[in-house]
């Protein structure tokens, strides 16, 4: 491998990225941009559902059952709805995501201290969301259930009210939230979020930049060269690498300055496996460039290999463990997973290379494999 | 008169069999359409499970009274599975940092003669919550088996037996979940995969075949010849419409309908009719980035920018109620929000024209708006 060569190459490429200007703009502004939208956009916590009521029974007992799902943080209150007619076109427009149904005789029946009843229709069009917010529901409904226990029992035993309550809940669930203390979206967010752009613009940068010199037809200019295969491709990909690296440092500034994010690890651990990762990143862009002919499937191809799973099979959205059999296997293939071990490990466990080393070397032999195909698939003698 | 739509037609068909050629001697690409719409539908549908199952749950028993053994053996299947004790915190912590268990529950010493005397007792609970949204699933189910538990020992020790314990003031709440009773994650996974791929496709084909033709300057012939811009542009949307709801149908009667038993509630033909409309405005989309782009580097980049958002902010992988307002607002302004609506209604819901009627006008809208400037846009670049 000839260093001059090398770098003749790479100062070629650098001058051709950063004589297109709007090119050269994109590819810092696109992470950044990216890092922004889904910071502010992509919040998990299903929060204000907006929901309605139908009231059958219209007494106080209803209405404060109602009051309680009103006044929840949880639940956003769009009315109540006259019949289950009304209900059902409601949901089925999507304009609520639940509706209580209070029946006739509702505050009747506690009252006489008797179990009641009350039907909840949950929108199920979205699973995970259904299931959380039957969470809630069930949550808000124990509450209110306990209260109206504890007024009997009070009723019963002469007990006060609170005493009743307290005697009713001898136990109390200590929940210790790890890893992320307060639960918040963001702090889990963020580092992933690192993750998954990190996941798209090198290798939608890398990719195009072979392809594009088939396409055009100067890549016959190397052919014809004495630059070798190594040479060509080492030169190629490093200024590329070079503006990824300068995208790590923004990603984890926005992450730590803007979004607040407690970065518990050590950055001379961070940075050095981040940009592992980014080679890993980076020759993915290269085999597809070196796999197909145009430009129009290097983006498309790139586009669904990287995009899609490093949003499904990455940790971001799903953990790993709920994966089904063929998802598990996508994920295992793909580096996203070892990354989010790595980023999450660095940000919120603040471990380092002790308990990290596994992934950080699987990426690492993930890269080298990467680059040797990507090497063993170029050729300068092309069958056309 | 007749002869000159005679003309425009005549000119509109060659133009469509050179783009279906172009894309069609494109093998790689071809082989990939295949496979996103079929392959990567049937892993995202097989494989996605987003709710609480089967959480690995280690147990530490300080008190081996009774009543702990019973608060434990309530943590049952299908949301947590007991895989085992622990002795010491330590041990507990090491499982949890190396992600073997998602949470350990611990019962103090005296926890049984405490909840036999009436006195105030706790469960500790320490939940991994890298994932916050399993994180709240698990405590809140935790919050549920134990209240429930303290309710029943609190009643029989305030000699209320059985019967009185059935026979008390609770809400028994029925949650009926429509559309998809089962919560099959399947169904919401596939469907959403496929129209994410769609939308791939739509952003990406038409805008790359118009930048094509301005990279290799093959542009200049078209611009020479009779065809005016929109004669230019509407064979290229045509085809790649054509092309994905080709995909489409490949992926809903090869993978979805046989494989995931989808039920098909409406008109599979106003699905297909209302997706034409889709890709069209979405190709519009794709067609204002390639106006912009001088490149295909710089077209990639730009799409990029319009489908990220596109896809994390259409609804489907995260609840737009969360979501701030103006991004909210965003929201409105994408194709795939109303597409999303569409397809889960027409699909799963079993909704007709009048139900969508506001999504179809949104997303139409929104076409007309995007197709209009992209084709003013397009024209005054070669005037």
């Amino acid at each position: 491998m000839n260093l001059q060569r090398v770098v003749a190459i790479a100062g070629k490429e650098w001058r051709e990225i950063v004589r297109d200007r709007l090119f050269f703009t994109l590819a810092f502004v696109v992470p950044a941009l990216l890092m922004l939208l889904f910071g502010y956009g992509l919040s998990l916590d299903v929060e204000n559902i907006p929901f309605a009521v139908v009231d059958h029974d219209r007494s106080a007992a209803s209405r404060d059952y109602a009051y309680r799902f009103i006044d929840s943080r949880y639940f956003r209150f769009r009315g109540y709805a006259g019949d289950e007619r009304d209900a059902a076109q409601l949901i089925g427009s999507g304009a609520v995501r639940v509706v209580l149904v209070i029946p006739p005789q509702f505050g009747k029946t506690l009252a006489q201290a008797r179990p009641a009843a009350i039907q909840t229709l949950v929108d199920g069009s979205f699973p995970s969301r259904a299931m959380t917010t039957k969470g809630y529901v069930t949550a808000i409904n124990a509450a209110f259930s306990l209260a109206a226990v504890a007024q009997a029992v009070s009723h019963a035993t002469g007990l006060s009210q609170q005493d009743a309550l307290a005697q009713l809940t001898p136990i109390a669930l200590e929940s210790r939230y790890l890893y992320n203390q307060s639960v918040s979206s963001i702090w889990s967010l963020a580092p992933k979020l690192i993750m998954v752009i990190l996941m798209l613009s090198p290798p939608f940068l890398t990719a195009l930049g072979v392809v594009r010199e088939k396409e055009n037809g100067s890549i016959f200019n190397i052919y014809a060269s004495n630059v070798s295969r190594g040479e060509f491709l080492v030169g190629k990909l490093a200024p590329y690498v070079a503006i990824s690296s300068v995208n790590i440092l923004l990603l984890w500034l926005l992450a730590v300055l803007l979004y607040q994010v407690p970065f518990k690890g050590s950055l001379l651990f961070f940075l050095p496996a981040t940009l592992v990762y980014v080679l890993c990143t980076t020759g993915i862009g290269l085999l597809v460039s070196v796999l197909v002919r145009t430009q129009v499937a290097a983006m498309i191809v790139t586009m669904v290999v990287t995009m899609i799973p490093a949003v499904l099979y990455s940790g971001l959205i799903i953990p790993i463990v709920s994966l089904g059999a063929g998802a598990h296997v996508v994920a295992q293939l793909m580096p996203a997973m070892y990354y989010t071990d790595i980023v999450v490990g660095c940000f919120l466990k603040g471990v380092g290379l002790m308990s990290l080393w596994r992934p950080l070397a699987v990426l690492a032999l993930y890269a080298c494999l990467l680059f040797a195909a990507g090497y063993q698939l170029f050729s300068k003698r092309p069958n056309i | 008169m007749k002869a000159e739509w005679q003309l425009a037609w005549r000119r509109f068909a060659v133009m469509l069999m050179k783009e279906l050629k172009q894309l069609g001697r494109d093998r790689v690409l071809l082989a990939f359409i295949v496979y996103a719409f079929t392959a990567d539908i049937f892993l995202a549908a097989s494989g996605v499970s987003l709710s609480l199952n089967h959480a690995a749950t280690l147990v530490q028993d300080l008190d081996r009274s009774p009543q702990s053994r019973e608060l434990l053996s309530r943590f049952q299947q299908p949301y947590f599975r007991i895989d085992g004790t622990v002795g010491q915190d330590a041990a507990a912590l090491a499982a949890l940092d190396q992600g073997r268990a998602m949470l350990v529950l611990s019962v103090p010493p005296q926890f049984g003669r405490d909840l036999a005397n009436g006195q105030p007792t706790s469960l500790a609970m320490q939940v991994d919550t890298t994932n916050s949204v399993l994180g709240f699933l698990a405590t809140s189910h935790a919050q549920q088996i134990v209240s429930q538990y303290g309710l029943e020992s609190a009643m029989q020790r305030l000699g209320m037996g059985e019967a009185a314990t059935r026979n008390l003031p609770q809400v028994q709440n029925d949650i009926r979940v429509w559309y998809n009773p089962n919560q099959e994650d399947s169904w919401f996974m596939g469907i959403s995969e496929m129209l994410n791929i769609a939308t791939v496709f739509a952003v990406l084909l038409p805008a790359a075949a118009m930048v094509r033709e301005k990279e290799r300057g093959t542009v200049e012939q078209l611009i020479v010849s009779p065809l005016s811009p929109f004669g230019i542009l509407l064979p290229k949307v045509v085809s790649m419409t054509g092309v994905i709801l080709c995909g489409v149908a490949l992926s809903l009667f090869l993978v979805l309908i046989p494989v995931f038993v989808i039920p098909v509630k409406g008109s599979l033909l106003l699905f297909f009719a209302l997706s034409g409309l889709y890709v069209f405005t979405t190709a519009g989309l794709g067609l204002f980035a390639a106006t912009i782009a001088r490149n295909l580097a710089q077209a990639g980049m730009l799409s990029i920018l319009i489908l990220a958002p596109m896809l994390f902010l259409s609804g489907a992988w995260t609840p737009p109620e969360a979501m701030p307002g103006w991004l909210r607002g965003l929201m409105f302004a994408s194709p795939l929000h109303y597409y999303l609506d569409i397809a889960f209604g027409i699909l799963l819901k079993g909704q007709g024209l009048a139900d969508l009627q506001s999504a179809i006008l949104g997303m139409g809208g929104i076409g007309v708006l995007v197709f209009g400037a992209g084709l003013l846009l397009f024209r005054r670049q070669f005037d």
